[in-house]
């Protein structure tokens, strides 16, 4: 059974098809990565599966079950957790608390959420800046801990949008390296990038969206090299 | 005709809330926060027109024209002093900028009543009115010359705005940053400008309601904050930033309280347009001619 | 521990020690009218509580505090008017019909942002206010409702009330420094990103607005049996104004902000009536100077001159 899956879900807004019947299923501890031109409906896609928008068709299962339509925070609490490409922190608290939130709300108590933020900023080298308000942070270091809030405890799925776009390298690294050691666990994630060499050194699988929908799904190599996945970032338009 | 007389009576209300209503969805379609002391530009306006026709030894008329200035001006310098930070990239408030205006605004308000209570008194003013004839007929209908001929000044007033946002090289920029202060900013365009009139306009307009409304609506220090209910409401039920769904919310909601008063409940009348208000907000909150925002 | 917490705490036992202070005030303060004050005083401090932890604490902007004093006042004043019921069944009714009227605002809100949200609290607050007013068959309307005091003596009046704010404060503090205060300073932070993050932020919404108006409904009752008349002007956009300088000044999204606030703004408010009657202009302008340039407020300068007292290592 796959832990997410998505069955035929289309969204449309005034007129535009931003996702057109898409269908696609990730199975446990995959790391695949979603790729498509700027428009091609991946951020829609992505806050469809995490609850923040309802499709106007299809279905969105995770774990089996049918989870379409439901607020974001149930499905956080059923252990899918997302990140966002423009961070979202709770700028007016610290950092400490932005992760110690996440924790209490999925359901740990006050000691647990505690060194569970404390190791995941050991683990992020944020530990020096846990005390400042998270709108005093710098840029990198509110992206790090954006990526931080979905792993305060594992999730089945962990939905990343665009982690290493306009990020320090060495913040990138930390990032990646997380990935690769968490999914060497059996973690399982959904990337959405841009950065196709880190797509190509993580993710082995990729799916390739362009226009709302789904043109190519498979190995990535073999999808980076699909002629209709280079034309729909060369030549073809989004929508 | 009963009726008849009512829908009159109703359109010509109908003008006054429109000119307060008009520079309000301006500032809200430029600047995206409401501003709190709106009435208070009305409230100044009255005691100007007032105090002008009756202290001066001035023809009664000039009033108007100095409400418009000194309302401009108060306008001005609200934007100028208050709402500068506000797309400065201002700190302190972070992302509650809509709390920073409102509160602002709200203190600008308080600050405006009480500083005209102090210095000029409590006691509400008579205003002198344009025409000095009480009953004058057009045709079947029947109303105070004071009211034909603020009607008639505030129509011209209402229509030359309207059109000078439509075809004027500055109604265009400004229709141009409320659609898109970024682009606009981008293309070249003064925003910092473009907010400092339409701030000015609105104080003008709102003041020179209070100017016409002076002799029927006695200035006092708070007579701005009724005013301002009612442009807040037809500012939401038009559509924030839809200008001709304002005037069309104003005419509407004129006439309703007119035959609703009449009809429904006259201790009631003030109601009805804030249970309209709440329905608008629940059901469609875009409003009349609005845009729905994208939230996610 | 985390920071959030910490923060309440210090603010929590700062705000005690200046309500102690009030506690020992009658001991000084004999003068029967200057104990008045000090007891409007804390009907506005329990008020600004309860507005704080809406808007300064939840970032829900609401214009309604004052309309909700109201309805707890016109609660208990209806039901011991018609129908004579004691102050201990009135005054609770008083709050509970605040707190259900707060949970349908709450709802009926949920979608609605910023000036949107404003606008409706404030068309909501004066439906309220007008629905009273204009019932003067039933409320007796603008010439006032007669209440029965609970004491015939001012100090236990004064008591009474410092101990509702008391115990309103200690539950606020309960509330905030447990995982619901963080939930709450998420939703005001970023509502969206609370709600994917697992917080359930439908129910904390409404749950703000509905404990918001308990609290100020339980000002608004026991302030009818300390005034003995009351009247729709308690619910008047100018009384809202009011509460919302005092927040304010004092230092919005802050534990002792309301209270400092309240206090402050109220006892200058009368030392300046009797020098001239200056002070609303005055207190306008420190409104609208503080949140152009000092948004931290009162509490903030107090915050900012204790670090600067610290030696260096001792700073958060």
């Amino acid at each position: 059974m796959a832990v997410l899956a998505l069955e035929a879900v289309t969204k449309r807004f005034a007129g535009l098809t931003a996702v057109d019947s898409v269908t696609f299923a990730v199975e446990e501890g995959e790391l695949v990565g979603l790729i498509g031109p700027n428009g091609s409906g991946k951020t829609t896609l992505l806050n469809i599966m995490s609850g923040l928008l309802r499709p106007d068709g299809g279905r969105v299962l995770l774990d089996g079950a049918d989870v379409t339509g439901l607020p974001a925070n149930r499905l956080a609490r059923r252990g899918l957790l997302r990140m966002f490409q423009l961070t979202r922190l709770f700028r007016q608290i610290s950092a400490f608390d932005n992760l110690l939130v996440v924790g209490r709300a999925l359901g740990m108590d006050a000691a647990e959420a505690a060194e569970r933020a404390e190791r995941l900023f050991a683990d992020l080298q944020l530990a020096h800046v846990r005390n400042l308000d998270a709108g005093q942070l710098s840029g990198g270091q509110q992206k790090l801990l954006e990526f931080g809030t979905c792993f305060m405890r594992p999730p089945r799925v962990a939905l990343l949008d665009e982690p290493f776009a306009a990020v320090h390298p060495t913040m990138r690294q930390i990032m990646a390296d997380f990935v690769r050691r968490r999914h060497a666990d059996g973690q399982t994630f959904v990337l959405v990038s841009h950065d196709m060499p880190i797509v190509k050194e993580l993710c082995p699988r990729a799916v390739c969206m362009n226009a709302g929908t789904v043109i190519a799904d498979g190995p990535t190599d073999r999808v980076l090299a699909d002629p209709a996945v280079i034309e729909a970032y060369l030549g073809g338009h989004a929508a | 005709m009963l009726v008849l007389d009512l829908a009159v009576q109703g359109l010509i209300t109908g003008i006054f809330y429109a000119l307060m209503a008009i520079g309000l969805t301006l500032v809200f379609g430029i600047l995206k926060v409401v501003n709190f002391a709106h009435g208070e530009f009305y409230m100044v306006g009255a005691y100007t027109y007032t105090l002008v026709a009756t202290l001066l030894g001035v023809p009664v008329w000039l009033g108007l024209p100095m409400a418009i200035l000194v309302g401009a001006l108060l306008g001005y310098a609200t934007e100028r002093a208050l709402m500068r930070p506000l797309y400065a990239g201002y700190v302190s408030w972070g992302g509650m900028k809509d709390e920073y205006a409102i509160i602002v605004t709200f203190g600008l308000s308080l600050l405006l009543i009480n500083l005209v209570d102090k210095v000029i008194g409590p006691y509400p003013y008579r205003g002198p009115e344009l025409v000095e004839a009480s009953r004058v007929a057009i045709g079947p209908l029947m109303a105070s010359g004071h009211r034909w001929a603020t009607a008639a000044i505030g129509v011209v007033v209402i229509a030359g705005v309207v059109a000078w946002l439509r075809y004027s090289f500055w109604g265009k920029q400004i229709q141009a940053v409320a659609q898109n202060k970024l682009g606009a900013s981008l293309a070249g365009i003064d925003t910092g400008r473009v907010s400092a009139i339409v701030f000015a306009i609105s104080g003008g307009l709102a003041a020179l309601a209070g100017g016409l409304l002076a002799p029927l609506i006695n200035a006092s220090p708070d007579v701005g904050i009724f005013a301002a209910l009612k442009s807040y409401v037809i500012v939401v039920i038009g559509g924030m930033g839809s200008v001709g769904g304002a005037v069309i919310a104003s005419l509407l909601l004129g006439v309703f309280e007119s035959f609703a008063a009449v009809y429904i409940s006259y201790d009631y009348r003030d109601t009805f347009a804030f249970v309209f208000l709440v329905l608008v907000l629940l059901l469609r909150p875009q409003g009349l001619m609005g845009e729905r925002s994208r939230e996610v | 521990m985390g920071n959030s917490e910490t923060r309440i705490r210090v603010e929590f036992w700062t705000s005690l020690g200046l309500l102690a202070l009030v506690a020992l005030a009658p001991l000084v303060v004999t003068n029967l009218y200057w104990q008045g004050v000090l007891v409007v005083c804390m009907y506005f401090a329990i008020q600004s509580v309860g507005w704080n932890l809406l808007t300064g604490y939840t970032g829900q902007m609401s214009l309604a505090p004052a309309a909700f004093a109201m309805v707890g006042a016109y609660g208990t004043g209806l039901l011991s008017y018609h129908l004579q019921a004691p102050p201990w069944i009135g005054v609770p009714s008083g709050v509970l019909a605040a707190f259900l009227i707060g949970c349908v605002l709450g709802r009926a809100a949920l979608a609605l942002r910023g000036p949107y949200l404003a606008l409706t609290t404030l068309a909501f607050a004066e439906i309220l206010r007008l629905v009273i007013s204009n019932s003067y068959g039933f409320t007796r309307g603008d010439l006032g409702l007669n209440v029965p005091g609970i004491f015939d003596d001012r100090l236990a009046d004064y008591y009474l009330m410092l101990g509702a704010l008391v115990a309103v404060q200690i539950g606020v503090f309960l509330l905030l420094r447990s995982k619901y205060g963080l939930f709450l300073q998420a939703i005001r932070d970023d509502e969206t990103a609370a709600d994917s993050r697992g917080i359930p932020v439908v129910f904390w919404k409404t749950a703000a607005f509905a404990l918001s108006a308990a609290i100020c409904g339980l000002a608004g009752g026991l302030y009818a049996h300390f005034a003995r008349l009351i009247s729709p002007e308690l619910g008047l956009i100018m009384q809202t104004g009011f509460v919302i300088s005092m927040v304010v000044i004092g230092g919005i999204g802050t534990m002792s902000g309301p209270i400092i606030g309240a206090f402050l703004v109220y006892l200058l408010s009368e030392a300046l009536r009797e020098a001239g009657g200056y002070h609303l202009v005055v207190f306008a302008l420190l409104v609208i100077l503080v949140a152009r340039f000092f948004r931290a407020g009162l509490w903030g300068l107090v915050r900012a001159l204790a670090r600067g007292a610290l030696p260096p290592a001792e700073r958060a």
